[in-house]
């Protein structure tokens, strides 16, 4: 949708918030509505539940197969038009190639599959504190063993050690389902990440906040099981706190933030504003990766400010004001998805893991006295 | 003390924000001036504006807010007139300025091409150097279906791929060859062109336009060559070079000195007391009698930080870095260090091609060092080349240790031990 003669009409509409895409947004917005209030009553209002009408319609045995399904669908097609538009990239074509693999089947296929053989229905690419029901004991210790040693080392030992090693980029952009949605069908809207300071400045409280909640939840929600079991009286009453703070951490961060906002501001807000602002495993992975291995190096000296790393970073990052003091960077932020080298047209940027400690200079304050966009 | 700095380009962006860096007082000024722009943009990334993939606002490497922060005054108008003596500036506005030190920053500006110069300028011409150009380039888009553009360098490749992202027929008409002589031998000159035609360039080598002609409204509507084509079109980009833009200076009060750029010495003095210059616009005279006009980013950006230091009293006495340089044709990547082109005599080449890629490695070398690198298709830290060029190291020695220089993507390293090598003489 681009109008001849009129001044920017060089832009595309619906990847530079335009009309079409605050329609998208709209629609967005409603299908996720429908989704997860479809046959719900409002007082005098009915949400038609065409989810599962449609479900039925394909044989699958409940609408969330079905939203499983489209995203299973978008993040391949998505993903095969990553692949085709970075093929030089190997880094781009392994790393898109794993997350539609993950997707299609930890995230897809195998706990669907695991429950046809009567087994929980599992996901293996789903961890705490993403995933804050597998350390609710009410579900996880119903389950086989191995399920339950998956979700507490996989959790406790597994993220912390991959994300020592190879920065948060290990899971956020090579396995987890959120970032691989906005790698591959959200690739279009990447550049629209707020590069602002009071972004990065919510950022940083938001994110932080929701971890504290996510742990806050998790030991309230632990230590009531126990109570639950034996306790009376006043025990009943904070059983009773627990289990509203539990769903109250349900609407907000599982629904609201993870499952809605994060997919329906793709087209006015850029792709990952749950995984930047909110994703408590994020915030844990971002943490570890301060004090890891991984770091982007830039070239010395080579940096012709162009911009491009900065624009099309989905987290945010103001990656040029990095590249053109010549220093190297870990932001607890990134996620490792590597675009910014790929975008860069010198050459300057490499995503490394290496035991080298560079300091970094530039703090908050030292890009918002020198290069900060806002 | 006021430092007044004319040029909001790379070289006068870094030496104010360097000068700034030692002086935090306010009663420090620093005034930038400018009539392209009221905050510093990276010209480098003009083609991304106007492919779209940038906005103008994303061009700027500073916050707006930063020259607030900094006190760095911006004033948007032209300097006409300079008066060395009285150290006074005269704006086309009519306001005037003082300085205590002045730094001369103008950069360069488009090279004419002859037919130009008849007078005869029909709208559609355009350059792809300045915002301005940027400006017309977008205005003149819509209502281009087939473009021509002269001049086998940097901007025109850039401009050619720009054309081409919006549609339209390009024809690429190059004097010379093969692409970009000036830096590359035949064989990579010949995989460059090859590239560009794969992306449905109408490349023509060996061929100038010798006639325009335009339609009733006063637009270009047609080139013709001397090799007797004939070449419709609805623009015309002009991209034979650049020289420097120091015209402006040859009637005020007190002119520099100058040849092909505003003549400096080691320390960026112009032959003006408390007037320096750098960048594009300068040509520096180096202790051997020689002068030297570099024009591209990174030796701007160096004049510029080296010349504030001069303009603070620091002694300098620029000594210029091994070169190197950057780019990027479409798809490939490039990266030059030392000579490659502007070789001695006695001088060889190592040069490696990987079978059925665009990847390219050229070394020269005389009998005891390597002197130089020209690297197409994968990603090198040109540090390393350099440092082996300072320490002088054997050919047998870059060759065995070529990897520690590479820096491409992760699993997607070029494959060094599968790539066809031959020696050439040059």
């Amino acid at each position: 949708m681009r109008q001849k003669g009129t001044l920017g009409w060089l832009k595309h509409d619906i990847t530079n918030r335009g009309v079409t895409a605050w329609l998208l947004t709209i629609f967005l917005l409603a299908f996720y509505l429908f989704l997860y209030y479809g046959g719900r009553q409002f007082g005098s209002f009915y949400v038609p539940d065409v989810f599962t009408a449609v479900a039925n319609l394909l044989f699958l045995p409940d609408k969330w197969k079905l939203y499983g399904l489209i995203y299973t669908l978008a993040v391949t097609f998505g993903g095969i038009h990553v692949i085709r538009k970075y093929r030089h990239n190997n880094y781009q074509i392994i790393r898109t190639l794993v997350v539609i693999f993950v997707q299609a089947t930890f995230a897809f296929s195998i706990p669907w599959i695991l429950t046809l053989f009567e087994q929980p229905e599992y996901y293996f690419s789903y961890l705490w504190p993403l995933e804050i029901s597998y350390f609710y004991p009410q579900n996880i210790l119903y389950m086989p063993l191995p399920f339950i040693l998956y979700s507490l080392l996989g959790a406790l030992l597994m993220v912390p050690v991959l994300g020592f090693f190879f920065g948060k980029r290990w899971y956020c952009s090579w396995v987890c389902g959120c970032g691989g949605l906005a790698n591959t069908a959200g690739e279009p809207f990447r550049h629209l990440t707020s590069k602002s300071s009071a972004a990065w400045k919510f950022e940083k409280w938001a994110i932080h906040i929701t971890l504290g909640f996510a742990l806050f939840t998790t030991a309230l929600v632990v230590a009531s099981y126990g109570v639950t079991s034996y306790g009376q009286g006043d025990y009943a009453k904070f059983a009773e706190t627990a289990a509203s703070v539990q769903s109250l951490y349900g609407f907000i961060v599982v629904t609201m933030l993870s499952g809605i906002i994060g997919v329906v501001l793709y087209p006015i807000g850029g792709t990952r504003t749950w995984c930047r602002n909110f994703c408590p495993m994020a915030a844990m992975l971002g943490l570890i990766q301060k004090f890891g291995r991984f770091r982007i190096r830039v070239k010395k000296d080579m940096c012709i400010s162009c911009g491009l790393c900065t624009k099309y970073c989905e987290m945010g990052i103001d990656v040029r004001a990095y590249a053109q003091k010549n220093q190297d960077f870990t932001r607890a932020s990134c996620v490792g998805c590597g675009i910014c080298a790929e975008v860069c047209p010198r050459g300057v940027l490499r995503l490394e893991n290496v035991w080298r400690k560079d300091p970094q200079e530039l703090t908050m304050q030292g890009l918002l006295d020198q290069t900060y966009k806002a | 003390m006021h430092y007044v700095i004319i040029g909001n380009g790379i070289a006068g962006a870094s030496a104010a924000f360097e000068i700034r860096k030692r002086h935090r007082s306010k009663n420090i000024r620093i005034t930038l001036i400018s009539d392209e722009s009221d905050y510093f943009f990276s010209r480098t990334a003009l083609m991304y504006a106007y492919m779209d993939r940038l906005s103008r606002e994303d061009l700027e490497p500073y916050e707006r807010k930063v020259y607030d922060r900094q006190a760095i005054e911006r004033i948007r108008d032209r300097v006409v007139d300079l008066d060395a003596n009285a150290q006074f500036l005269q704006l086309a506005s009519g306001d005037t300025l003082n300085y205590d030190r002045l730094l001369i920053a103008t950069g360069a500006k488009p090279r004419q091409a002859a037919f130009q110069l008849s007078g005869n300028q029909p709208e559609g011409i355009v350059n792809f150097v300045s915002l301005q150009d940027l400006d017309e380039c977008e205005r003149l888009t819509w209502s281009t279906q087939q473009a021509v553009v002269i001049g086998g360098g940097l901007i025109g490749i850039e401009l050619v791929e720009s054309l081409l992202h919006h549609k339209i027929d390009v024809t690429f008409l190059v004097r010379e060859p093969y692409f970009w002589p000036m830096s590359l031998h035949a064989e990579e000159g010949e995989l460059i062109s090859e590239h560009i035609r794969s992306h449905g360039v109408d490349l023509r080598h060996n061929e100038q336009i010798t006639q325009l002609a335009t339609d009733a409204n006063g637009r270009i509507s047609a080139v013709s060559t001397d090799q007797n084509n004939q070449f419709s079109c609805q623009m015309l980009g002009i991209c034979i070079g650049v020289q420097a833009n120091i015209d402006w200076l040859k009637n005020v009060q007190t002119p520099p000195e100058i040849s092909r750029g505003l003549l400096v010495n080691r320390s960026f003095q112009t032959s003006l007391p408390n007037v320096f210059a750098a960048g594009d616009c300068t040509e520096i005279t180096l202790d051997s009698g020689k002068t030297l006009l570099e024009t591209i980013w990174y030796s701007a950006k160096l004049h510029g930080e080296l010349a504030a230091r001069a303009m603070m009293g620091d002694t300098i006495h620029y000594r210029p870095p091994i070169f190197y340089n950057s780019s990027k044709f479409f798809d490939v990547e490039y990266t030059t260090v030392g000579d490659v082109i502007d070789v001695p005599a006695h001088a060889r080449a190592l040069y490696r091609k990987a079978p059925g890629k665009l990847i390219t490695q050229r070394i020269t070398y005389t009998d005891d060092q390597v002197i130089g690198f020209n690297m197409l298709g994968s990603r090198w830290d040109h540090t390393v080349l350099q440092r082996w060029i300072a320490e002088r190291r054997s050919i047998d020695f870059v060759r065995q240790h070529l990897h520690e220089a590479q820096f491409d993507v992760e699993f997607g390293r070029a494959k060094l031990h599968s790539m066809d090598e031959i020696e050439v003489e040059l």
